[in-house]
């Protein structure tokens, strides 16, 4: 049985409070980002809006940055992802009109420059994604991928395109999240069913993404992301959960997390 | 061989019952250790209701302070400490799997910062030190962090620190 004595950090050394608060400025601590483990899966989630000085009143352009993923705590093969959810910040707002759109049909078994060359006008936002490659009677490796997120539109409603390329082995993906809206506590979030044609060999492990992408509609700069922070004069900081990232596993068991983040007011 | 006397035999017997009156809290301890899935088991029902009560107690708390009412924001975090508070004080009283000691007293002393964090919270919303309550909330996101990562292995869903419980 353990003695629970009352709070001990009433009187903790104002060293510690300063170090803790050390730490918070510099953000030591969240470099993994916030994890969270079921079994031996860890997932974890990074990420942030940049700049973090927004205005109180109105939205202003900003880039979500965001990084996670899953890992085994016994180094074991990582089971396969069949879905995949990221809930965004419920005060950013995502503005697509005036921007061009991509296709599926235009990004597939295309090289980096070839999706760029196709759809540049649609790209919304680039990152990395890796995946370990399980292939029967070999040991699994793992590819590294670059990532280029392009606006779309798909079955009518707006979506977002990943396309993932990879040079060893040479590999090219591309994955469809459409927009959920309503998502709880975050405003919007995308949402991949990942397709029957990755095959049974890839299993997702990490992915970087930052979003963010700036173009002119009816001769007004427009930002494909914007935030504000709405916290009271009184304050200078507000925090609020950030973002949130669900896996849908291939056996149906799910695992997520989510991360909590401040913004300044300016 | 020479066998031994009567006086070293009752010797020898002697010191078998002293190092098996040493052991025996130990054995006993040992045997009442409960293994990382019954402790998280039983954490989880301690903490579920009071993880439930803790959401009811602070909704509309940050809506309180965006329209600066800190002291009706102030009652909902002075409930919500105490709860945290009570639930800390319970979840102690658990015998603690023995390989994991060392790991649940770093956790605890987290919590008992997170206790102290929304105790000052409560005190500054009610004193309208609106900046300073600001600072300690993001020391409780800091610190909730830090305990969650302490912990990870023993996969708690609401034993865990979340962010959205709170308002």
């Amino acid at each position: 049985m353990r003695e629970r004595p009352g709070s001990r950090v009433g009187t903790a050394p104002r060293a510690l409070l300063a170090v803790l608060l050390l730490a918070l400025v510099g953000g030591v601590g969240l470099a993994r980002g916030e994890q969270a483990q079921r079994g031996d899966l860890i997932v974890s989630l990074d990420g942030h809006l940049s700049p973090l000085k927004l205005p109180r009143e109105h939205a202003a352009p900003v880039a979500v940055e965001l990084e996670g993923g899953l890992r085994t705590s016994d180094g074991a093969v990582l089971p396969r992802v069949s879905r995949v959810e990221l809930g965004l910040p419920a005060q950013a707002t995502i503005f697509t009109r005036g921007l061009p759109v991509c296709s599926l049909r235009r990004l597939d078994n295309t090289t980096t420059a070839k999706a760029l060359d196709a759809c540049r006008e649609a790209l919304v936002g680039r990152g990395r994604l890796q995946a370990d490659v399980v292939l029967p009677n070999q040991q699994p490796f793992r590819i590294s991928t670059r990532l280029l997120a392009f606006n779309a539109r798909i079955d009518g409603h707006r979506a977002l395109i990943l396309h993932a390329i990879a040079n060893h082995p040479p590999t090219a993906v591309v994955v469809p999240f459409r927009f959920r809206h309503g998502a709880g506590r975050f405003g919007v979030a995308l949402v991949a069913n990942l397709p029957r044609a990755l095959g049974p060999y890839p299993h997702f492990s990490h992915f970087e993404l930052t979003l963010s992408r700036h173009f002119s509609y009816r001769g007004r700069p427009r930002s494909y992301v914007s935030a504000s922070c709405p916290i009271p004069k009184r304050f200078t900081a507000g925090f609020f959960s950030f973002a949130r990232a669900g896996f849908t596993l291939a056996d149906g068991g799910q695992i997520g997390t989510a991360i909590a983040r401040g913004c300044r007011a300016r | 061989m020479r066998r031994a006397s009567g006086a070293s035999r009752r010797r020898g017997w002697a010191a078998l019952a002293a190092l098996a009156a040493l052991l025996a809290p130990a054995m006993a301890a040992a045997a009442e250790a409960p293994t990382r899935a019954e402790y998280v088991s039983q954490l989880e029902g301690i903490c579920k209701p009071d993880a439930e009560a803790t959401q009811r107690a602070m909704k509309g708390a940050r809506s309180d302070i965006s329209a600066e009412r800190l002291s009706l924001a102030a009652g909902k975090f002075s409930k919500a400490a105490s709860i945290f508070g009570s639930t800390v004080r319970a979840m102690g009283a658990v015998s603690e799997p023995s390989a994991d000691t060392a790991k649940l007293s770093k956790w605890f002393s987290y919590l008992d910062m997170q206790e102290s964090y929304l105790v000052q919270t409560t005190a500054q919303l009610r004193a309208g030190h609106a900046i300073r309550a600001q600072r300690l909330t993001a020391r409780f996101i800091h610190n909730g962090n830090l305990a969650n990562n302490v912990v990870l292995a023993f996969g708690f869903n609401y034993c865990s620190f979340k962010f959205s419980r709170y308002g």
